[in-house]
């Protein structure tokens, strides 16, 4: 056959938010006129979709429709520091600070609420862009109830603040707690490699990572999707050369990516361990997602003809002299018994 | 970046050689120019300025399209598109579908001319082995003296090395004439770095005619790039091929005969062994195309090698 | 210079309008038409994001000379919209979740459009083959595929238009619910503007001139022709910084421009601000920068040796950071293993390739507040530094994220918004600066390439004793983040495995390279290439399953992990298990069953490419006419 198929899994695990410090992020939250709503934070969307999570976040904790959701733009003179985009940190800091704003803004407008209507606090609900309060005829848009907390000298805003519980690592023997939430995850890739040229195809991957807790599960499968196709770049065809300093590959002529014809079927399976200290359990995926791509990839490479790449990027001309390689020695050792 | 103070359409091939003799030197003449703008930057040519640029694409006989039983003639203007997107060129010329699939991809195939990719020479370009499978022949101008004046040659003389054809200063490339081959099967087998939009490593063109039972070998043409400063014709493996019955001994020795024409400045090796594979997955592919009898192409011969 | 006086129908509008020869349709249609929903992700028709149809045809518009327009029906992204309401495409990019940082998206969408025009009935290999000259870095394409197909179906009635729908959540119970990204309309509509998109009144156009040496001392700068120069209203070198000169992430070791030295080729000397591109572009030449080359090193092994050159003067042995981990005793650990196995893993640099080049504006603002937008990482930090580095108190410093055509973590370094803050406080004037791909990729961090010696003692029923592992990677010529990488590295790298005898070592190195810097999963990704290759290989020797090697050494709730922290729950095991099911896994060593397996070509993997799903499209239609 001159094409082998294989599989090959590898496992991972990795730390949420910044590394061996203390990490942090604010935000602030009004529920606001009309039933909208206003979140104010540092957030860095790089395409993650971290802003669809943040309204999601903010609808659900203050009872309004994500679609009503406005957020402020990342600017340092108009936002309260929530620090960067990396360290697949913002759906943990950032998402748990907004659900604390949100929750301070909406306790105001339910204190208020409770006082109009004459209830309990505790009675009172929110959703959907409505406020009631059970086990009674009060039911009202938010829109209305936002109204009439302003006209007894009430805005519902709130604001929070998040930190982390970690240090930094003993200089001698790396002691210490670099993060507070860690996440775990596995990958199978399947793949077909062509012996006549070397080159492979990762026709299927599954993976299994845990996210705590998935806010947008196309989201979380988004993240996934977009992390294993970069680790497969570079796995089978991405090498920025360098020589004497001087690169060969300043283009993307020479400095080959992923197209569509490359990348395999890809199948999530979403795990949710939730995080016990933040308020929402959530915990991130970004990075995760790329970690166990590559050598699940190797390791079904070897499934498939017994040759092991320990050098990345396992291009067609390095698979195929390993193959042949394997095959010498194959023939050498049968000559030789 | 590229600098150029005039632009110029020329609407016909005297139009063109006027202006090719006014700027002189000076000019450049494009056809589709896909190449132009990529070339004209950091890690290439870097900032470019050219005062002309004369561009032929416009010009109704580097247009032209005519297909008989016979003869295939396309305007040195062409765009590759049309063998994917007019069908009765892609049944004229079997293997250049197969051919024009992989080159770069759609947006680029609308733009590029066949005329450009050849004129380009290119160790890469794939057109021109797969056009060299069809038995191409160049149409060369050029204005002596107020007249138009035209010379042919096979493409494989006409391109003689990377980057390097016979076309003199003042000539263009005004139309490609082949065979057609209508029956052939084709086949075009090439290996990059990943599946689309990709420079070839090697490249290989295979037509097969075969009688009507499927088991002999009418005819054969096989053409292959990337091994050599030039596309080769494998004559020598065609002459043992031809009017031989299909079978796996006989292409096993086909196979192994271009093997030692490998003389690329790097990836020798690599390339060795991709061009024996290359030879029975292009012949077997080809064969089954053009109708190949099951009981000379087993199931099992393909998967070793398809 | 005559200019081309290009008329042609341009979304529907008849336009009659002047363009230089040189301009490439690109060029026209985003300056002169502003229509820049069409982007330059890579100018050479490498990434399909300048994609417009001319006559009815899909052609890249970074390939077009604009004179090729002449007469030529043009649509852009922005004519798919104009009714006010988003094609049936565009509604299913925005329902599949297609698009992330969006900057590919404009391109992708109208890459679509055609593969739909061209065959109604497109199944997906089609689709994919007619997507195949468009790049995209954030999705893995598989949402445009399920965009593309939900497109499809509901043009042919299989589907019905109400599969374009809000999700509807209980009481307003949103978490857990697949609601749809609320920027997914202006990117599928390349409405959202990213700065490079961004112009304003007065603005100059800014080109930074870069090193050509490795390494080499900078005797002298001589811009006064290029200040000379008709058009342009500034130029900056590291003279004209007035503060303490020096930004990083974990150490300030790189100046906005080169100061004293140059230490990479693509590193900042100088930069010019003038009314237009070129004008910039030639003043660059003008400046004359004399250097004297010095040693260069750079293979980080040899930068360790004594007497190599040194890149940075606080760092004489050019080591960044060394990371180190220890517990229990290897030594012991290997002497009591019954099997040893080493090994050596590399990993290449690899470049961000983010479809959006870096680009930024800067301005003074009416206050004397100096301002940039660009698409940074994190603009706290870099406030931080620039008002230090500008001598401006912080509450005169403002920066504005624009929105990022993708990161990846490479857009975190402030590699050009000093410059940029120099020049607007220079010439008092609005400036804004545009990476080439060339540049992006020359200049920027890459992901730290690394070399990892992994030695692993395991007891014959599979538990791993000991596991040493050094890795050496080079950092190039700034620190950017490579401490965080070695640390990340360090702490990750041993795999989340219970061992009792722990050594690693992680060792972040100068060299005269491009900088490495921070990349998606940094750290991790290179060391866990190595341990769970690793593990394979040794599942293979003692003849247990993968997943079972790894079951027997997974740390479960309560671990204790290499920094001795303890954890609370840890899901490992969970994922294995949901893993293992959900993809049939066939248990066994991984002796290379290879296609003897029981458990490969199921549906949930794709074809393996041919090329030529049109052929058989066609093949098909002709078999039905």
């Amino acid at each position: 056959m001159a094409r082998k198929r294989g599989r090959g899994m590898a496992a991972c695990w990795y730390g949420i938010a910044r590394t061996a410090t203390v990490d942090r992020a604010a935000a602030w939250a009004e529920i606001d006129d009309g039933g909208s709503a206003k979140i104010i934070t540092g957030v860095t969307e790089i395409g993650e979709g971290i802003l669809t999570v943040l309204a999601q976040i903010a609808a659900h904790e203050m009872g309004v429709k994500p679609e009503h959701v406005v957020i402020g733009d990342n600017d340092t003179a108009r936002a309260p520091e929530a620090a960067h985009a990396g360290a697949s940190r913002q759906t943990y800091m950032i998402g748990n600070v907004v659900a604390l704003a949100a929750r301070e803004a909406r306790k105001r407008l339910v204190e208020c609420m409770a006082e109009v209507w004459d209830v309990d606090v505790g009675s009172i609900g929110t959703g959907n862009g409505e406020i009631w309060a059970e086990n009674s005829n009060h039911r009202i848009p938010m829109g209305e109830a936002v109204s009439i907390a302003k006209n007894r000298g009430v805005v519902p805003v709130g604001s929070a603040t998040f930190g982390t519980d970690t240090t930094g690592l003993d200089a001698v023997d790396g002691a210490g707690r670099p993060w507070q939430a860690y996440v775990f995850g596995a990958q199978v890739a399947e793949v077909e490699v062509d012996t006549v040229t070397g080159e492979v195809q990762v026709l299927g991957i599954w993976a299994a990572h845990d996210v705590g807790r998935a806010v947008n599960p196309q989201g979380v499968e988004g993240q996934i999707e977009g992390g294993i196709v970069q680790a497969l770049g570079q796995g089978l065809m991405e090498d920025y050369k360098l020589d004497q300093g001087r690169t060969s590959t300043s283009g993307f002529a020479k400095y080959i990516l992923p197209t569509s014809l490359d990348v395999p079927r890809i199948n999530s399976i979403i795990i949710e361990d939730p995080d016990p200290i933040g308020p929402l359990g959530v915990k991130g995926v970004g990075e995760p997602a790329m970690v166990p791509t590559i050598p699940a990839i190797m390791n079904a490479i070897y499934d498939a003809v017994g040759v092991r790449i320990t050098a990345l990027p396992a291009t067609p001309e390095k698979l195929l002299m390993a193959i042949r390689e394997k095959e010498q020695r194959e023939r050498q050792m049968q000559a030789a018994e | 970046m590229l600098i150029c103070d005039d632009y110029l359409i020329p609407t016909t091939l005297a139009e063109a050689f006027a202006a090719m003799a006014q700027h002189r030197g000076r000019s450049r003449v494009v056809a589709g120019c896909t190449d132009t703008f990529p070339w004209a930057r950091e890690g290439r040519a870097g900032d470019v300025e050219i005062s002309v640029i004369i561009d032929i694409s416009k010009i109704p006989e580097l247009n032209e399209r005519r297909i008989d039983d016979r003869r295939v003639r396309l305007g040195a203007a062409t765009p590759i598109q049309r063998f994917l997107d007019d069908a009765s060129l892609g049944r004229a010329l079997p293997a250049m579908p197969r051919c024009a699939v992989w080159f770069a991809d759609d947006q680029i195939r609308a733009q590029a001319t066949i005329g450009g990719n050849i004129i380009n020479a290119s160790p890469a370009a794939d057109g021109t082995p797969c056009l060299i499978a069809h038995e191409a022949e160049v149409e060369l101008a050029k204005d002596a003296g107020g007249k138009i004046v035209r010379r042919r040659m096979k493409l494989d003389q006409f391109v003689t090395g990377p980057n390097k054809t016979v076309l003199d200063e003042d000539e263009l490339l005004t139309a490609i004439e082949c065979d057609a081959l209508p029956g052939y099967g084709g086949s075009f087998e090439k290996v990059g770095h990943r599946r689309s939009l990709v420079i070839s490593l090697v490249c290989l063109a295979t037509l097969v005619k075969l009688d009507a039972q499927g088991r002999h070998i009418e005819d054969v043409r096989l053409a292959i790039a990337g091994i050599a400063p030039k596309p080769l014709r494998l004559g020598d493996v065609e002459t043992f091929l031809r009017g031989r019955p299909i079978s796996m001994e006989r292409l096993e020795r086909a196979a192994d005969m271009p093997v030692g024409l490998v003389a690329s400045r790097t990836r020798q090796d690599y390339r060795r062994d991709v061009v024996r594979g290359f030879m029975l997955r292009g012949l077997i592919n080809a064969a089954r195309r053009a109708g190949a009898s099951a009981d000379v192409l087993a199931p099992e011969l393909e998967a070793a090698y398809a | 210079m005559p200019d081309i006086r290009l008329e042609a129908t341009v979304n529907g509008r008849k336009i009659a309008r002047n363009a230089r020869p040189h301009q490439r349709l690109l060029d026209f249609l985003r300056d002169d038409l502003h229509l820049t929903g069409n982007k330059e992700g890579c100018g050479a028709g490498e990434c399909g994001t300048c994609s417009v149809f001319v006559d009815g045809v899909l052609m890249k518009s970074c390939l077009l000379p604009v004179a090729k327009a002449q007469g030529a029906t043009i649509e852009t992204i922005e004519s798919l919209a104009r009714s006010g309401e988003l094609s049936v495409l565009q509604k299913a990019f925005h329902q599949a979740g297609a698009s992330q940082c969006g900057f590919c998206i404009p391109g992708m969408v109208m890459a679509a459009t055609a593969a739909i025009r061209a065959n109604p009935f497109a199944d997906r290999e089609e689709i994919k083959e007619r997507l195949g000259g468009n790049i995209c870095r954030c999705t893995g394409y598989q949402k445009i595929f399920d965009a593309v197909e939900m497109a499809r179906d509901v043009q042919n009635g299989r589907l019905p238009a109400t599969a374009f729908a809000d999700i509807d959540a209980e009481a307003g119970d949103y978490i857990g619910k697949t609601v749809r990204r609320i920027d997914a309309p202006s990117k599928v509509s390349g409405k959202l503007k990213y700065a490079g998109d961004m112009t304003m009144p007065d603005m100059l156009q800014v080109q930074v001139l870069r090193s050509p040496h490795a390494h080499a001392r900078i005797v002298s700068i001589d811009t006064s022709a290029a200040e000379a120069m008709d058009g342009v209203e500034g130029v900056i070198t590291s003279a004209d910084v007035p503060g303490e000169d020096g930004f990083g992430v974990f150490v300030n070791d790189q100046p906005i421009m080169a100061r004293d030295k140059v230490r990479y080729i693509g590193e900042a000397v100088a930069a010019v601000a003038a009314e237009d591109p070129l004008t910039a572009r030639r003043a660059l030449a003008a400046i004359r920068v004399e250097y004297e080359p010095l040693p260069p090193v750079f293979d980080p092994e040899d930068a360790m040796r004594e007497g190599a050159p040194v890149v940075h003067d606080y760092a004489p042995d050019n080591i960044t950071k060394h990371i180190p981990i220890r517990v229990g005793d290897v030594d012991r650990g290997f002497a009591e293993s019954d099997l040893v196995v080493e090994e050596t893993y590399a990993t290449q640099a690899i470049e961000h390739a983010y479809l959006e080049p870096e680009a930024g504006l800067a301005y003074v603002d009416h206050d004397g507040v100096v301002t940039i937008v660009s698409p940074s990482q994190n603009i706290t930090h870099h406030r931080h530094m620039l008002a230090r580095i500008i001598a401006q108190p912080i509450s005169k410093v403002r920066f504005i994220m624009s929105p990022v055509g993708g990161g990846f973590g490479g857009k975190e370094d402030m590699i050009f918004q000093g410059m940029l803050a120099l020049l607007a406080m220079k010439t008092q004037r609005p400036v804004r600066l545009v990476f080439t791909r060339e540049e992006s990729i020359i200049s920027t961090a890459k992901r730290h390439p690394s070399r990892t010696t992994l030695r692993m003692g395991l007891m014959r029923d599979g538990s791993i004793h000991a596991l040493h592992m050094t890795m050496i990677c080079d950092g190039g010529a700034y620190g950017l983040s490579t401490e965080g990488v070695m640390r990340k590295a360090a702490i990750l790298g041993a795999g989340p495995y219970v061992i009792p005898n722990v050594r690693v070592d992680t060792y972040g190195i100068y060299t005269n390279n491009t900088p490495s810097g921070a990349f998606r999963s940094f750290g991790a990704l290179q060391t866990q290439f190595a341990t769970e290759s690793h593990l394979d290989i040794c599942a293979e020797r003692l003849g247990l399953d993968p997943f079972e090697i790894r079951r027997i050494n997974a740390m479960r709730d309560g671990a204790v992990t290499h920094t001795k922290q303890k954890l609370g729950s840890v899901s490992l095991t969970r994922a294995l298990d949901a893993l293992e099911e959900a993809c049939g896994w066939e248990q066994g060593a991984p002796v290379s069953r290879g296609n003897n397996r029981k458990d490969l070509d199921r549906d949930d993997i794709r074809p393996p490419v041919a090329l030529g799903a049109r052929f058989a499209a066609t093949a098909k239609r002709q078999a039905a006419e």
